[in-house]
């Protein structure tokens, strides 16, 4: 049976993202065919994303990488159907993923740390705290860029015929 | 004898532009090389190119390597646009399949690049309703959702000010930051809702530099280090930046976080 209430906050969670993608990508101007796409490409990752990490347990950069595989993969798809590079798809698509909060976290303990006279155990704790963030946030970022990009790397010549006007002509008269 | 050099020195400057711009508008370095090398084929030439930041330098030379022509020009100013990104990449194939003339390039070209961005208003507020879904995205709560949906409509207002009036990027970044997060962070001051900190962590991220940071990662990865590490750099001066803006309201609210 489906549990519906997992069902609805994975939903959210891809409705939200979404949004987001929206918005993040019509800042570089994307062409209006592409942007109805980005969104369900940023839908369908974080949506996994969050699969993966609320009910298998998975840690966040591994999920991450997951589900900027998928995109990459999906973005191949859509960028077939709409004659446009996949790069343009999936990088707005991706941004919903930033690590944004661990970010801030890195930056906060950063000034806790500076501000802190004298308190070593204290001093300590913040250390730790920016490490483990900012070290979260860089592989995040890292596995994020890898991931959308390996499928690039996997169907190389296809990739790079994407906005080829004639391969569709091509294909018609050869079959 | 001439005409060869005439038509390379003429080739050579449609290519330098279109090279030029396609840098601009946020393309990958081994895109760039292709599509500028697949237009000089189809003129029966070969294009060999170096990608820096800032400048780019072409050869342009014939089949049978008698007539060379050398090309320096420096990348334009100008925003990330992927729509000159696509539409210049079906340019460049539709030159190599149907043979089109030089003129009949310059016309297609500047008809792309000039064609008009989206509006700057539908932007501005399809910006701030994502960053308020992102907020929502970390769990933030109702009251978080609409500091950082008010804290981004006035950072990326400010943003689309300063970069029309060409100030310096950084600048511009830091400013829009901080001011963004200084808004998201009456929430701390007032103690309204629960999340107070997940509104200020999320205020500023529309600012994140997303196409350079995956630009930069896939250079590096296809064998372009030098300009992949130029695009990471410069992505992570702009988070230093983003950084630094919000680390100014910390301090400020120093008082209240400690």
């Amino acid at each position: 049976m489906i549990d519906w209430q997992i069902a609805g906050s994975i939903f959210a969670d891809a409705i939200g993202a979404a949004i987001a993608a929206i918005g993040f990508s019509v800042i570089s101007n994307p062409p209006r065919r592409a942007i109805l796409y980005t969104a369900i490409l940023a839908a369908i990752g974080h949506s996994i994303r969050f699969f993966l990490l609320q009910y298998t347990g998975l840690d966040l950069a591994s999920a991450s990488f997951i589900a900027a595989f998928s995109i990459g993969m999906c973005s191949l798809l859509a960028a077939h159907k709409l004659l446009c590079p996949a790069t343009v798809l999936y990088i707005p698509a991706l941004l919903p993923m930033i690590p944004g909060m661990y970010a801030y976290r890195t930056i906060f303990s950063l000034i806790k740390f500076l501000q802190n006279n004298g308190n070593e155990n204290e001093a300590i704790h913040y250390l730790l705290e920016m490490f483990k963030n900012g070290i979260t946030t860089a592989s995040v970022l890292f596995t994020l860029a890898v991931g959308a990009t390996i499928p690039l790397f996997i169907f190389y010549k296809r990739a790079f015929t994407m906005t080829r006007a004639s391969r569709h002509t091509k294909r018609e008269s050869n079959s | 004898m001439n005409n060869v050099h005439e038509e390379l020195k003429a080739v050579s400057q449609f290519l330098s532009e279109y090279a030029t711009c396609l840098m601009a508008s946020g393309v990958h370095t081994s895109r760039i090389v292709r599509n500028t090398a697949r237009i000089a084929e189809s003129f029966g030439f070969e294009a060999h190119m170096t990608l820096f930041h800032k400048t780019i330098i072409m050869t342009l030379r014939n089949k049978e390597n008698t007539h060379v022509y050398s090309a320096v020009n420096t990348a334009k100013p100008g925003g990330i646009n992927f729509e000159i990104n696509s539409d210049l990449s079906a340019l460049s194939w539709d030159a190599y399949d149907n043979h089109l003339s030089l003129d009949c390039l310059w016309d297609r070209f500047k008809a792309i690049i000039s064609k008009p961005r989206l509006n700057p208003w539908i932007v501005w507020i399809l910006v701030g309703l994502a960053n308020a879904s992102f907020c929502r995205l970390f769990n933030g709560d109702w009251i978080a959702v609409a500091a950082v949906f008010v804290a981004t409509l006035v950072g990326f207002r400010i943003k689309q000010v300063l970069g029309e009036r060409h100030f310096n990027h950084y600048f511009t970044f830091s400013i829009s930051a901080f001011v963004a997060s200084l808004i998201a962070s009456i929430t701390m001051w007032l103690q309204w809702g629960n999340t107070p900190d997940i509104a200020i962590g999320t205020s500023v991220l529309y600012l994140i530099p997303g196409v350079p940071l995956i630009n930069g990662v896939i250079d590096i990865i296809e064998g372009h280090v030098l300009a992949g590490t130029a695009r990471l750099i410069n992505a992570l001066l702009l988070i230093l930046c983003i950084a630094f803006g919000m680390g100014i309201t910390l301090l400020m609210m120093g008082g209240k976080l400690l």
